[in-house]
């Protein structure tokens, strides 16, 4: 059962905002709730990996809101990868989460190999390449 | 040689060149403009350097061309042009541009690259488009090789697929033979 992409949000190593779309059709979700989910999501994502010892870059769901997952993922380098879904009746399987958040991973990769590129200018990603990924990520899942 | 020059470069690639990671090459040839441009702060300035040292490099590199594919002088500009797309671009980038538009003297001719292995992952800043061109080096290169092989030449580019056109275009015009030997095949 396909599931929508509600939102994708990409946060910084120092938990900055780098990135959060609202990708829900029609606009059904405004953007400030995009951007408080994200945030709700650092707190789970600290939480996690400072009690697990566990490696595993992929999160899993981190919370389910009245009729919203949030998985998470994290890089290595602290970086780290939010997607909202919608629920459905369906448990959405790991392995399509994890096949969504290396698409993210090797955008962000891709990003990250421009030279023009400054990491640490702390400011939002407004890459185009980068923007045109990301809605073909959120527009694939949700066929 | 008497074979085609497509499958020298084929050959040469295979069995006598070392190879590196391509982002490895990327990585560096980006942080060389990266840096240039915090240097210089002005477009053309970098567009100059990166010519310049492109000509080094194409001075030095025209003997390792010669050393790994020996091949015999070419008899006329076409056959430069033949040369320099399907063996050197070859040897050193692994594409093979595209000649196009020779022009009606045979004295110039526009190399078009489909995928230029120095611009994977690059997008240029809103206002680096229009002035600076990232591959600019190549000029340089080839300006340096075909200068030691007795030809000056004029390299530019036309168009570059991160300025938004549709391919990237090299042109090269020949300004003159250097010494005064008789130019061979004049059609």
């Amino acid at each position: 059962m396909p599931f929508d992409v509600i939102c994708i949000a990409v946060i910084g190593k120092t938990n900055n905002p780098l990135y959060i779309k609202n990708c829900s059709r029609n606009a059904a979700y405004p953007d400030l709730k995009c951007h408080y989910i994200a945030h709700t999501a650092i707190d789970l994502v600290e939480e996690k990996i400072s009690t697990t010892k566990q490696a595993d870059q992929y999160l899993g769901l981190l919370y389910a809101l009245e009729e919203l997952a949030v998985f998470g993922y994290i890089t290595n380098t602290r970086v780290k990868f939010i997607i909202v879904t919608s629920l459905t009746d369906a448990a959405i399987k790991d392995q399509e989460m994890k096949a969504l958040f290396r698409k993210i991973h090797n955008a962000y990769v891709a990003l990250v190999s421009n030279p023009f590129w400054d990491p640490d200018a702390q400011r939002v990603i407004s890459s185009p390449n980068f923007d045109r990924a990301i809605a073909q990520v959120a527009a694939g899942s949700s066929s | 040689m008497l074979k085609q020059p497509r499958q020298t470069g084929d050959e040469i690639w295979k069995t006598r060149i070392d190879k590196i990671s391509a982002e490895l090459f990327t990585l560096t040839y980006g942080s060389v403009v990266a840096q240039l441009l915090k240097d210089h702060e002005n477009y053309i300035e970098v567009n100059k350097q990166l010519d310049k040292m492109g000509y080094n490099i194409g001075v030095k590199l025209i003997e390792d061309f010669l050393a790994k594919s020996g091949t015999n002088k070419c008899g006329d500009f076409r056959e430069t042009a033949d040369t320099i797309a399907k063996i050197g671009f070859k040897i050193f980038l692994n594409v093979i541009p595209t000649i196009a538009n020779f022009s009606a003297d045979s004295k110039e001719f526009s190399l078009i690259l489909e995928d230029n292995p120095l611009a994977e992952f690059v997008e240029l800043p809103e206002n680096a488009v229009g002035e600076l061109w990232y591959s600019n080096i190549l000029c340089g290169v080839l300006r340096g090789a075909l200068e030691m092989v007795q030809m000056q030449v004029e390299v530019f580019f036309v168009s570059d697929i991160l300025r938004g056109d549709d391919v990237t275009e090299l042109r090269v015009k020949l300004v003159k033979y250097l010494e005064e030997e008789v130019p061979a095949g004049e059609d």
